[in-house]
C-alpha cells in the first residue's frame, strides 16, 4: 500500500553453514500502527529488525523504510528513524540529560538544556535527571533508551524487546509510554516475546518461528482464527476430570492440573456448562476466560513460551 | 565537526568521572617520579660495566684497580692508555667512565707524607641522567673512601671529581626518567583504556547503537584522539612541573615533545583499537592489553637505559614502538637532537598508521 512505512518482501538472512536466521519473511507496516514481531528467542525477530535498521546485510529479499532500500540508502532515512536496540544499556557515567544532549548532537540536532529536560520529563525520569545512568533501575534505563530513540522525533520507531527482564509494573509503565509515542503519530515496530505485551499494544502481530512468519493478523483476528472464543477452566480437575469430561464427548485438554474446555460458539456455552455440571468430579473452582494470544501461540506453535523460551 | 566535539565532550565527561582513569593520567606519573627520584637520588645496586683508564700506572692506582676488580657487581673494563679517554667515551657510546690521572699515586704519596694540599682524585666522566652514572658514582665514592680510611684513619686523602660532556649540559637521572614516564603514561592511558573501551562498546552494543546515529567510525576515533592528546598534554605539563620543582631537571619542553604526545596517542589508540576489536569481552581486553603493554613497559627503556641491558634485550626492545617513542622524546627533551627525534617520530607515526589501517579493517560497528 502507498502509505506503508515499512515493506519487507521475501527477506532472508542465512549464515554458513546452514543457519537460516530469517527465511523468507514478508510483511508491511502502515503509518501510525504498532506492529509486533512476536516469537521465542532465536526466532529471527532481532535479525529482521536489524536489517531494517541498516545494521545487517540481508542475504536476499528487499526491506524498505519510507520507500528507501535500507541496505543501499539508509543514510537517507537515518534522521526519520528512532532505534532502541535489544538489551539497551546507557553510558554509565553520563546523566540522563547529558545523554540526551549527546545523542541529539550525534544526529546534528541542536538541542537546548531545557529541550533535553523536557524529553527526560516526557519519559518519566524527572526525578532522576541528576543521577548517573548506571544508578538507574532497569526500567529507568529503558526509559532513557526510549528518550534517546525519540530525540530526533522519528516518524518510525524500532523497539527491540523494550521490556525484556523488567518487572510487571515497569513493563506496564513502558507500555503507556509506547502508546503515548504512537498517539503522537509515530509508527512503531516492536519485537517481544511477551504475548500479553503484543496483545495489549499491537494493531498487527506477526508470530515468528525459526526464521519464518507462522501467523499474521491483528490480535483479535488471530484469536478468532486460531483460537476458540472462550475457555471453561475446571481448576484442579486433573487427569481424572479430563477422563470424565472427554468420556462425555466434550473436547478438552489438561494443563498444570486444570482441565480446559474450549467453547467456540457462545450459543453452545449453556449446553457445555450443563453437561459439565452433570459430571461428578472434584474441582477447586470453575470459571470462564476469553482466549488470548497465548492460546493462539500454543495453537500455532504447539508449545508455550516463558521468557522467550519454548516449553518442551 | 560538531559530532566529533559532542563525542569528545561526552567521552571526556565519562573519563573524568572515572577515578581509576584519572589516577593513571595524573597521579600515577607523579607517584612514579617521586619514587624513582627517591631511589636514584640515593644508592643503586645494579651490576654494571665500569670502564677505567689508568694513566698513572702507579702503586696506589694499582691498589685501587684491584679493589674495583674485587667488587662482585662490577665488570671492570680497562681502557688502553694509548687511547684518548674522551674519544673512547664517544666512540663506545658510554654512559660513564673513570679516569685515573697520571699524578694519582704521586698525590696520594704526598698526602700520606703530610702535605695538606695534596690529594689523589679520579675523574668521573659521563651522563648523570643515566642510572649507570649514579651507580658508578656510588661505587667510586665508596671505594675511595674505604681505601683512604685504610691508608690513614684521619684526613681523607682521595676523592673524585665529575665532568659532564658539554653536549649534555648537567642532566641528572630524572631528566632521563621523565620522558620515559611520559611514554609510559601515554601508553597506559591510550592502549589499556581504548582496548577495554572497544571491547566494552562491543559487548554492550554501544557500537551498534552509535551506528544508528550519524556519527561515523572515523569521527569516533578522531574524538578519542583529540581527547587523549589534550589529556596527555595536561598530564605532561603537570609531571614536568613537578619534576622541575623537586628534582632540578634541566630537560626542556620542546614543541616536538607535544608532537610526540599526539603521535604517541595516535599510535597506541590505533594499537588498542586493533586489540579491542579482536578480543571478545572487557576481561579478555584487560589481559591482552597487559600482555602487550607489560613487556613494553619494562623493555623499552622507561626505567633503565637500554644500553645497560643484555644485547638480546636490546634487540627485543627494537620491536616495541614505545622504544622509539622514548628515544625520540629523550632526543628532543634532553639531548636537543632534532634529527634523531624526527627519525623516531616518523617511525612512531608509521607504526601508528599500520595499526590504524589494521584496526579500521578489523573493527566493525555493524553485524556482518
Amino acid at each position: 500500500m502507498a502509505d506503508d512505512i515499512v515493506r519487507v518482501e521475501e527477506l532472508k538472512k542465512h549464515y554458513p553453514p546452514d543457519i537460516k536466521a530469517v527465511d523468507g519473511v514478508s510483511f508491511s507496516i502502515p503509518s501510525r500502527q504498532i506492529f509486533s514481531l512476536l516469537g521465542p528467542n532465536g526466532a529471527g525477530k532481532t535479525t529482521t529488525v536489524e536489517i531494517l535498521e541498516g545494521l545487517r546485510v540481508p542475504t536476499s529479499g528487499t526491506a524498505t523504510v519510507f520507500g528507501v532500500d535500507v541496505h543501499k540508502d539508509y543514510d537517507k532515512i537515518r534522521k526519520r528513524v528512532g532505534i532502541l536496540p535489544q538489551n539497551f544499556e546507557p553510558f554509565d557515567l553520563l546523566k540522563p540529560t547529558e545523554a540526551v544532549e549527546y545523542w541529539a548532537r550525534l544526529y546534528d540536532i541542536k538541542i537546548t538544556r531545557s529541550d533535553a529536560n523536557a524529553l527526560i520529563d516526557r519519559v518519566g525520569l524527572s526525578d532522576r535527571k541528576s543521577s548517573m545512568s548506571k544508578k538507574l533501575s532497569g526500567g529507568e534505563k529503558r526509559r532513557l533508551g526510549i528518550a534517546l530513540s525519540i530525540v530526533n522525533e522519528p516518524e518510525m520507531l524500532f523497539l527491540d524487546e523494550p521490556t525484556t527482564g523488567l518487572d510487571p509494573k515497569a513493563r506496564r509503565d513502558l507500555w503507556k509510554l509506547i502508546e503515548e509515542i504512537r498517539s503522537k503519530g509515530t509508527t512503531v515496530l516492536l519485537t517481544t516475546h511477551y504475548l500479553d505485551e503484543a496483545e495489549k499494544l499491537s494493531d498487527d502481530v506477526a508470530i515468528m518461528l525459526r526464521g519464518k512468519i507462522v501467523a499474521r493478523g491483528s490480535p483479535e483476528e488471530l484469536i478468532a482464527k486460531h483460537g476458540k472464543t472462550t475457555v471453561v477452566v475446571l481448576v484442579g480437575a486433573g487427569k481424572d476430570g479430563l477422563k470424565e469430561v472427554t468420556r462425555r464427548g466434550i473436547s478438552a485438554t489438561e494443563e498444570e492440573g486444570d482441565v480446559l474446555v474450549p467453547v467456540s460458539d457462545p450459543a453452545e456455552m449453556r449446553i457445555v456448562l450443563a453437561k459439565l455440571a452433570s459430571i461428578e468430579m472434584k474441582v477447586r473452582d470453575m470459571y470462564t476466560r476469553k482466549q488470548s494470544l497465548e492460546d493462539v501461540f500454543l495453537s500455532v506453535v504447539g508449545s508455550k513460551m516463558d521468557e522467550g523460551v519454548l516449553a518442551r | 565537526m560538531s559530532r566529533i566535539l559532542a563525542d569528545t565532550v561526552a567521552f571526556g565527561k565519562q573519563y573524568m568521572r572515572s577515578g581509576v582513569a584519572m589516577f593513571f593520567a595524573f597521579a600515577f606519573p607523579i607517584i612514579l617520579i617521586l619514587i624513582f627520584g627517591a631511589i636514584f637520588s640515593g644508592a643503586g645496586d645494579v651490576r654494571i660495566s665500569m670502564h677505567v683508564q689508568d694513566l698513572d700506572d702507579g702503586a696506589y692506582s694499582d691498589v685501587y684497580l684491584s679493589i674495583l676488580e674485587n667488587i662482585t657487581v662490577v665488570d671492570l673494563e680497562v681502557i688502553p692508555v694509548d687511547q684518548n679517554f674522551y674519544d673512547y667515551f664517544e666512540q663506545e657510546d658510554l654512559s660513564v667512565a673513570v679516569l685515573i690521572p697520571s699524578n694519582f699515586s704521586e698525590q696520594v704519596a704526598l698526602a700520606l707524607a703530610g702535605d695538606p694540599s695534596a690529594a689523589g682524585y679520579v675523574l668521573l666522566y659521563g651522563d648523570p641522567s643515566t642510572t649507570s652514572f649514579t651507580t658508578v658514582t656510588e661505587i667510586v665514592d665508596f671505594t675511595l673512601t674505604n681505601m683512604s680510611q685504610a691508608l690513614t684513619a684521619s684526613t681523607p686523602i682521595m676523592g673524585f671529581r665529575t665532568e659532564v660532556p658539554e653536549s649534555l649540559g648537567g642532566l641528572n637521572f630524572m631528566d632521563f626518567f621523565l620522558p620515559g614516564v611520559v611514554g609510559l603514561v601515554v601508553m597506559t592511558n591510550t592502549l589499556y583504556t581504548i582496548t577495554s573501551t572497544c571491547a566494552e562498546y562491543k559487548t554492550r552494543s554501544y557500537f551498534k547503537l552509535l551506528a544508528t546515529t550519524k556519527l561515523k567510525k572515523h569521527e569516533w576515533l578522531l574524538s578519542k584522539f583529540l581527547f587523549y592528546t589534550v589529556l596527555l598534554v595536561a598530564s605532561l605539563l603537570l609531571t614536568f612541573a613537578v619534576g622541575q620543582a623537586l628534582f632540578d631537571m634541566k630537560s626542556t619542553l620542546t614543541p616536538l615533545a607535544f608532537v610526540f604526545i599526539a603521535a604517541g596517542a595516535f599510535l597506541f589508540l590505533s594499537m588498542g583499537m586493533l586489540l579491542g576489536s579482536i578480543v571478545k569481552d572487557p576481561e579478555s581486553a584487560s589481559a591482552v592489553a597487559n600482555a602487550v603493554g607489560f613487556p613494553m613497559m619494562f623493555l623499552s627503556g622507561i626505567f633503565f637505559e637500554l644500553a645497560s641491558m643484555p644485547g638480546y634485550i636490546q634487540t627485543i626492545a627494537k620491536v616495541f614502538p614505545l622504544t622509539y617513542f622514548n628515544d625520540g622524546l629523550r632526543a628532543t627533551m634532553i639531548e636537543n637532537d632534532v634529527n634523531t627525534a624526527i627519525v623516531n617520530l616518523v617511525i612512531v607515526v608509521a607504526i601508528g598508521i599500520v595499526f590504524f589501517i589494521l584496526g579500521s579493517k578489523v573493527m566493525s560497528w555493524k553485524e556482518r
